[in-house]
């Protein structure tokens, strides 16, 4: 046994302690702690340690957890109330599309003659007729897309 | 044999019904959380209160800091329930808040945060004084000893060890999942693990000797 060998099995104490020591590492440190009485009072010792640390007493004030049901219960209601209900999306979803059924004809005429007014090429005012349509709808995926990265960022990244 | 490979075969089972169970469990969690269920986050801080009041007692080592983030953590939790990934337990996810909350915190007193600077100066004298509620005098006298001895080691500590400590022994949250809430690497975590614990283990001897 020399200098080496111990400072491996004081490491090793603590890899065993913490959970992480491998099989191999194990068998060679439970040898040692048979034969080396100096690491055995030091495993002794860490167990103690150990012991101690998981038998801390934390005393909780019950009023502490009152108070934080109130403050979460009022907050949820505050959140709550001003969260749009899920019936109204839909319905404006579906007032949206009816909306867009009722119009593209009229619009698609509209973007055909101002093309035949001002001499544009068809594939051009046929462009501007799709973007009419999918430029709001761009806005918003964006701006409720940034929304959540935001929100994501604020957990993760602290 | 065959007792042994129909008790594997049970075993199995069991445990595959758990993990079900817990993955029911976690997506039940999950839609909770993400409707604000204000009954769900009840029985949350009824369920946790306890281990989240302990790792924040650990992580300030100070009485009025853990009971202010206390409360900010659920406040959090309440707000921010829509981003808990029910493939993912819900401990770790918990802590990992109240840990950057604390962050936040001390950030808003520095410029640059190691969890390994905030160190006994601050800490040292504000760990939780023990329990003194029952048991015999001279036993109680005894253990408030050994646990003053205790709180006084502990406050010596830098916060981020302490962190560490109390995941693994109190929670015995795997090494990997402490990473996760911490936000450090796995070599930095099994650092802190050893050196805490040894820190710890010399202030005791220090102190009893």
């Amino acid at each position: 046994m020399n200098a080496n060998s111990h400072s491996r099995a004081k490491l090793l104490i603590l890899e065993s302690r913490a959970g992480t020591i491998e099989q191999p590492e194990r068998i060679w440190l439970e040898d040692h702690l048979r034969e080396c009485t100096a690491c055995s009072a030091h495993a002794t010792s860490m167990d103690r340690t150990v012991q101690s640390l998981r038998l801390v007493p934390i005393r909780l004030d019950p009023s502490v957890v009152a108070a934080t049901r109130v403050s979460v219960r009022a907050r949820a209601d505050q959140l709550g109330s001003r969260r749009i209900p899920r019936v109204w999306l839909w319905l404006t979803c579906a007032l949206s599309w009816a909306w867009i059924a009722e119009t593209c004809m009229l619009l698609w005429r509209g973007f055909a003659w101002l093309g035949s007014r001002f001499g544009v090429p068809s594939p051009l005012w046929q462009m501007a007729f799709a973007l009419w349509w999918a430029v709001p709808a761009l806005v918003a995926a964006m701006a409720l897309s940034y929304r959540s990265l935001q929100g994501a960022d604020s957990l993760s990244n602290p | 044999m065959e007792t042994s490979s129909v008790y594997l075969g049970r075993m199995v089972t069991v445990a595959e019904a758990m993990g079900k169970m817990g993955d029911e469990e976690s997506r039940e969690l999950a839609r909770g959380l993400r409707a604000r269920d204000p009954g769900l986050l009840d029985r949350l801080i009824e369920r946790y209160q306890y281990r989240l009041f302990r790792y924040l007692m650990f992580l300030t080592g100070r009485r009025e800091t853990a009971e202010d983030l206390f409360q900010e953590t659920w406040m959090r939790v309440l707000e921010k329930g829509n981003l808990y990934n029910a493939r993912s337990r819900f401990e770790p996810w918990l802590f990992s808040i109240a840990h950057n909350l604390f962050i936040d915190m001390v950030r808003r007193n520095r410029s640059v945060v190691n969890l390994e600077s905030v160190d006994c100066l601050e800490m040292n004298g504000h760990f939780p004084p023990a329990d003194t509620s029952s048991g015999v005098p001279a036993d109680r006298l005894l253990r408030d000893e050994q646990n003053a001895i205790v709180a006084t080691a502990l406050g010596r500590l830098p916060a981020g060890f302490r962190e560490v400590l109390v995941l693994r022994f109190h929670e015995d949250l795997p090494l990997e999942e402490i990473a996760a809430v911490v936000g450090s690497p796995l070599p930095t975590v099994k650092s802190r693990l050893y050196r805490g614990l040894e820190k710890l283990r010399e202030g005791l001897e220090g102190a009893t000797s």
